[in-house]
């Protein structure tokens, strides 16, 4: 009971952060924008936030953060248009509502497709800021536990969870998470003030901006894809009447749509993990629990409200690692977390100890950002729906512009300019390999926190166990070996299947009985086919037409 | 003839032997300069060492993007056919390996030596494996300069111009490039452009410096240029 009247307090005291006329202003453009950017296929949220984040510096902190949280959170509404409407998703993360989303469409049911993707997304977003105001009291007693061995383990695990989290393609993941930490270390070593990887020049004595890293691999890459590419064509159809009827319609879910979110949320907590995990595990559950599951795929309503309920729970999640630890758990809070920094607030136990109204004022505009999307939406999807129609090279252009304004107002430096488009062909390359490019940005970030933590936890470690002697870290050395476990059983079995299908298609017994058995069915079959190509030249066969 | 060396059905094969071959050899180069470019520090704990990780990230760049390269689907290159009966070859190039391997740790010393041999080694399998789609790639990578070279020249004349007036240029400059030339486009172009300016310059504030251009104005409109464009 104190815990609530202690939050409703909280509450009070938080709601004076948002009551103020620019974050207002924020909540407005962040929602509004990051529904446009979501909606046009190829700008996701991850070139929006970095072109604007050198912009959030001179903003308050509340102010910044709120425009990249409402972007963050909003364009994944936005991203559902083009994935029901056109089959193209407009955020990675929307490329499971295609699955249902088009068919839909197909049938002729886009409005109630695009209905069911906004109430779920509405009930994800709603489902998961709630669950996380209530946590933050619980959340505040359990983050000063963490002290520097934990945290660097919780940093260590996040970019364990990372790499495995990348199936198929974890040896690179891995090389580029480790490639991550090695641009995090060039330059100056602050606590021995010796030079690193330099090469003796004094451009690359103050180290690699992670700004300009995230500028060149997502906003550039994207901008050099989209000139390199060729346009689509668009045929989009118009949408008649209400966007209402979704919302009855997720009523008739709510066990569905309950176990997704929770998903959501749950893996937008872990660091590492994220959306798509989200989108899989509550996918999966939809169809393993659905009287219909041969429907999944070809325009099932659950399957949509899976897909878009878990992936909409996630943001505000994902924001728990970042304030209560100071570890971003993927790319978007990794660049926010460089706005923290900028204004001196650093994330962590401190943190929810002395500027509790700070974090639950960045939940309530969370909230108050979902409603005014939902509004945005039910009333502008009919016109929101033609930017799906900017042709992509122009976007490219505009990217490409956009892009200076983030590279060159952080320093004013050519040379930023210049590892900018270095890291911008790079993440050409890499997106056309289809390769990760998410882990150097975190293996940047968490290898940092790793670096200083370690430091400091070994200056009071005298034997290798003294590190795990304290239950939290106990818990968290025993998350990463099994982790490590369950991956290295996946990899095996993976190794089994695939020696097994080798070895199916090889070749046939090499026993003498069955050889025996096999030329004998030959000569069978030859001697038939030249018996029957005698007789097929000296007596004709008989038809109905001779 | 298809595109796609083996039936991988995740990702596209093309290039993607020459990206783990590149990307190998910068790790290998930079895990040879770890000794010159960090320091040891004697006195410092082994986890406060400068040196400890670039050691981490550049030794985890090398296994690991050597293990990715191990595992890829890769065809080899199809060598004329005295090569390939050749046995005085093969033999040949056993004993090049042996002899280069011990005449550069006799003469750097095995540590200095591990990562040469290991580079030729790479470049070696590389030409081995390569495969016509691969070189086909480059080209497409090497023609991504020309966006790069754009973004850098805009960079390079803003300060001398104004950003107002570079931006537009080449905002309409590169939708002509790109193949939008109807009039719609170009002014599509323009009012993009001059929007971009004006939410960040003249709104946002951001830190761009007023170009050298701006000064040969007149009083008050120099001060207002430099300010909002």
């Amino acid at each position: 009971m104190d815990l609530i009247f202690d939050f409703l307090a909280q509450v009070q005291a938080s709601s004076n952060y948002l009551a103020r006329w620019d974050v207002v202003l924020a909540l407005l453009v962040g929602s509004m924008g990051g529904v446009i950017i979501g909606a046009i296929p190829g700008v996701g949220p991850a070139v929006a936030i970095a072109i604007l984040l050198p912009a959030t510096f001179s903003m308050d902190p509340i102010v910044g953060l709120t425009v990249l949280l409402g972007i963050y959170g909003s364009s994944m509404y936005g991203g559902s248009i083009p994935a029901i409407l056109i089959n193209t998703p407009g955020t990675a993360v929307n490329a499971l509502t295609t699955y249902d989303g088009y068919p839909m469409t197909t049938r002729g049911e886009a409005r109630r497709a695009l209905s069911l993707a906004y109430s779920s997304s509405f009930f994800g977003g709603l489902f998961s800021v709630m669950c996380l105001i209530f946590f933050a009291p619980v959340l505040a007693k359990v983050a000063p536990m963490f002290g520097s061995r934990e945290i660097f383990l919780a940093a260590l695990l996040g970019i364990i969870l990372v790499v495995t989290a990348h199936r198929k393609h974890t040896l690179i993941a891995a090389a580029m998470a480790c490639f991550g930490i090695w641009l995090n270390t060039i330059g100056l070593h602050s606590a021995s003030y010796s030079k690193r990887y330099t090469f003796d020049q004094s451009w690359l004595s103050g180290g690699v901006n992670l700004i300009v890293v995230v500028l060149g691999l997502f906003a550039l890459s994207q901008a050099f894809t989209l000139l390199h590419g060729d346009d689509e064509k668009v045929r989009l159809t118009r949408l008649k009447g209400s966007f209402f009827q979704g919302f009855r319609e997720l009523a008739r879910h709510p066990r569905i749509a309950g176990v997704s979110a929770s998903f959501g949320v749950v893996m937008g907590m872990i660091p590492g993990v994220g959306e798509f995990t989200a989108q899989f595990m509550s996918y999966t559950y939809a169809q393993k629990s659905s009287k219909r599951p041969e429907d999944f795929g070809h325009g099932s309503s659950e399957g949509l409200i899976a897909a878009e309920t878990a992936n909409n729970a996630v943001p505000a999640a994902a924001m728990v690692p970042l304030l209560a630890l100071g570890i971003p758990g993927e790319a978007l809070t990794a660049m926010m977390l460089s706005v923290f920094y900028v204004h001196n607030v650093i994330p962590g136990p401190q943190l929810f100890q002395n500027d509790m109204d700070f974090v639950v004022a960045l939940y309530l505009a969370l909230l108050v950002l979902n409603v005014l999307v939902v509004v945005f939406l039910l009333v502008a999807t009919n016109q929101l729906i033609k930017v799906v129609k900017i042709p992509n090279r122009f976007l490219g252009v505009c990217i490409l512009i956009l892009s200076f304004v983030g590279v060159y107002s952080l320093r004013n430096s050519l040379t930023d300019c210049i590892i900018a488009a270095g890291f911008g062909i790079f993440g050409f390359i890499m997106k056309r390999m289809q390769l990760p490019v998410v882990p150097i940005v975190l293996g940047m970030v968490l290898g940092g926190i790793m670096e200083v933590k370690l430091r400091s936890a070994m200056a009071r470690v005298k034997s290798p166990l003294d590190f795990v002697d304290r239950p939290v870290a106990a818990i968290l050395f025993g998350m990463i070996v099994l982790v490590l476990a369950l991956h290295f059983r996946r990899v095996w079995l993976d190794y089994k299947e695939r020696k097994k299908d080798e070895w199916q298609i090889s070749h046939a017994s090499t026993s003498f009985p069955a050889i025996l058995s096999r030329r004998r069915n030959f000569i069978l079959t030859e001697r038939g086919k030249t018996l029957r190509a005698k007789r097929k030249t000296f007596s004709r066969r008989l038809t109905d037409k001779d | 003839m298809s595109d796609e060396i083996s039936e991988h059905p995740d990702r596209p094969q093309r290039g993607q032997v020459l990206f783990a071959a590149l990307f190998l050899i910068c790790a290998t180069l930079l895990i040879a300069a770890l000794g010159d470019q960090t320091k040891w520090l004697k006195g410092k704990e082994f986890f406060a060492q400068p040196r400890f990780w670039p050691a981490i990230g550049v030794g985890g760049m090398v296994i690991f993007s050597a293990l990715h390269f191990w595992h890829l689907p890769r065809k080899p290159r199809r060598l004329p056919r005295w090569m390939r009966e050749a046995d005085w070859l093969q033999w040949a190039e056993s004993l090049f390996w042996a002899v280069l391997a011990i005449v550069l740790s006799l003469w750097l010393g095995p540590i200095a030596a591990a990562p040469i041999v290991f580079l030729v080694a790479t470049i070696r399998v590389t030409w081995l494996y390569q495969h016509w789609t691969d070189r086909r790639e480059a080209k497409i990578w090497a023609s991504i300069f020309e966006w790069a070279a754009w973004f850098l020249a805009y960079v390079l004349l803003v300060p001398i111009i104004g950003y107002l007036p570079v931006t537009v240029a080449f905002t309409v400059l590169l939708t002509w490039r790109v193949g939008y030339r109807d009039r719609i486009m170009t002014i599509s172009a323009v009012l993009f452009a001059i929007a971009v300016v004006v939410v960040f310059k003249s709104f946002l504030q951001v830190k761009i410096p007023g170009a050298a251009l701006y000064e040969y104005l007149p009083g008050a409109l120099r001060s207002f240029f430099i300010l909002n464009f």
